[in-house]
């Protein structure tokens, strides 16, 4: 190689590289708007009763926006959390997610709650209301509030539907500290009862939504959020990792193989019939 | 190399029709990539015919090409030669594990924006006169139903807003309701979100159906005040 060349070479590399560090920077700052939720893969012990374990940084962290409930009565207009923090682990059997969020004061009525479609069939986000053109399914709420202080397993299937489960397969852990609950919700992957729970199959997109209560009272000592008065999410994107899955490199190893072995095989033969 | 010039041009003056002239073609569209892929292969395949079909003209297009894969006599040409022969088996490599590989992306969203209304929701006039009395009180419902979305300048921005995906549709765009006939606007909130079909993803939608909480009126009147807020007409039948 000349040594034009090697310097061709060297300066491309440092073009590459400093492109490389600028995207990896942008791609950083947009990390607030997320659009999924990965419980990535550990070999440790899901940490489904301490909201606070280190292992949670282990995590990525997906940030979604909530609005007051105005979708469908009763209304609320304005709610205390505006934003919340998800992060989760699974470890082939079990999933957990942790909820963060921001909240001034800690009260008995404080409440947070995931929700997820169930089975094939698509359901709205609130509580799977019923849709005029598409036959939609129930919904799976796990629900948390600080005074019961444990995970509730329920149903809906439309307004003023939703029950609690009589199998109950959810467990939830909430911590309060300096403004801010950590609510850690954990259950199997997969359940005894699939019409009513979600089955989250590894690496497989399933749809998720959020909703939060700060459980303060005005000040005649009424809930202000309760019910359906509450700060609420849309759907977003959750996945449970696989073990990593290496079969895309043992692909591309073979295809490579099979391309150097026609090439040799290609200019042997080219060559054989140039001295004949 | 020479045997090989013609058929070169001969493909990037193809390539260049297909990606440039033929779109403009009154009538014609911009062709898929996939499909000017498809033009290209036919045509190394006719040139390949064509080079081939006398004992010569075969020898004076292969040559060329043999002589460089298989290094004989190409002096300069040595270090195109074994770049190509490691980058190839690399191109291979990447575009295998590019489809085989599990993706790590969400599905992709294919939302219509604006499916089709049911046919009992197409050709409907408004039957509210366009007065500025009944503009002002459709501005007054829209506050109090419509903005804490919409936003109280008609922008999609309202204090509710942030937290809903789809987010709510700004009417100060053209590409919203200005786009749009009254009597789909008026299907649009009478049914809400849950009433669209299956292609607008009516799980995902945060629009209330107003039939519920809103008399027919009340609604035409509101249709009247945001197109007036919005600085937008409706679109006519022409």
């Amino acid at each position: 190689m000349t040594r034009v060349m090697q310097r061709h070479i060297k300066e491309s590399a440092i073009a590459v590289a400093a492109v490389a560090l600028l995207v990896t920077g942008a791609a950083q700052g947009f990390a607030q708007e997320s659009v999924a939720v990965r419980a990535v893969m550990t070999t440790n012990a899901l940490p489904v009763d301490d909201p606070n374990a280190a292992a949670w940084n282990t995590a990525p962290q997906a940030q979604f926006p909530l609005s007051p409930q105005v979708h469908w009565q009763n209304r609320i207009q304005e709610v205390t959390v505006k934003d919340l923090k998800v992060r989760a682990l699974n470890d082939g059997k079990q999933v957990a997610v942790l909820l963060e969020y921001a909240d001034p004061t800690e009260d008995p009525a404080d409440a947070a709650a995931l929700e997820f479609m169930v089975g094939d069939k698509k359901a709205h986000f609130a509580h799977g209301q019923p849709m005029a053109q598409v036959e939609g399914g129930p919904v799976n709420i796990w629900f948390w509030r600080n005074k019961d202080g444990k995970g509730v397993d329920m149903s809906a299937m439309g307004f003023g539907t939703l029950k609690t489960q009589t199998h109950q397969d959810v467990t939830a852990k909430g911590a309060y500290s300096n403004g801010t609950w950590k609510v850690v919700f954990s259950r199997n992957l997969t359940t005894d009862h699939p019409a009513e729970d979600m089955q989250l199959k590894p690496g497989e997109f399933i749809n998720i939504a959020f909703a939060v209560w700060d459980g303060r009272k005005d000040a005649a000592g009424d809930l202000v959020e309760k019910g359906s008065q509450k700060a609420v999410s849309s759907w977003w994107y959750f996945r449970a990792e696989a073990p990593p899955d290496y079969s895309g490199y043992l692909y591309a190893a073979l295809a490579m193989g099979l391309a150097l072995a026609f090439q040799f095989v290609l200019i042997r033969k080219l060559k054989k019939g140039q001295s004949a | 190399m020479g045997s090989l010039t013609k058929p070169v041009i001969l493909l990037v003056v193809i390539y260049l029709l297909l990606k440039f002239v033929v779109p403009n073609i009154p009538g014609s569209a911009p062709l898929p990539s996939s499909l000017i892929f498809l033009y290209l292969m036919l045509t190394i395949a006719g040139i390949v015919i064509f080079a081939t079909m006398s004992g010569e003209s075969k020898d004076a297009f292969w040559g060329p090409i043999q002589r460089f894969l298989t290094g004989e006599n190409i002096g300069a040409l040595q270090t195109a030669r074994f770049a190509l022969l490691i980058l190839f088996p690399l191109l291979v490599g990447w575009e295998t594990y590019g489809s085989t590989a599990v993706s790590d992306a969400p599905p992709a969203e294919n939302r219509t924006i604006h499916p089709a209304p049911p046919g009992e929701y197409t050709g409907l006039s408004n039957p509210v006169a366009k007065t500025p009395d009944n503009i002002m009180q459709g501005k007054g419902f829209y506050a109090a139903f419509c903005s804490p979305c919409h936003g109280g300048s008609f922008d999609g921005k309202g204090p509710a807003a942030r937290g809903f995906n789809p987010p709510p549709a700004n009417f100060s765009d053209p590409t919203t309701i200005a786009m749009l006939q009254e009597s789909y606007l008026f299907w649009r909130i009478k049914k809400g979100g849950v009433g669209l079909p299956i292609e607008g993803m009516p799980w995902k939608s945060a629009m209330p159906r107003w039939e519920v909480e809103l008399p027919d009126e009340w609604i035409w009147k509101i249709i009247l005040g945001e197109y007036d807020g919005a600085h937008q007409s409706p679109r006519t039948w022409e």
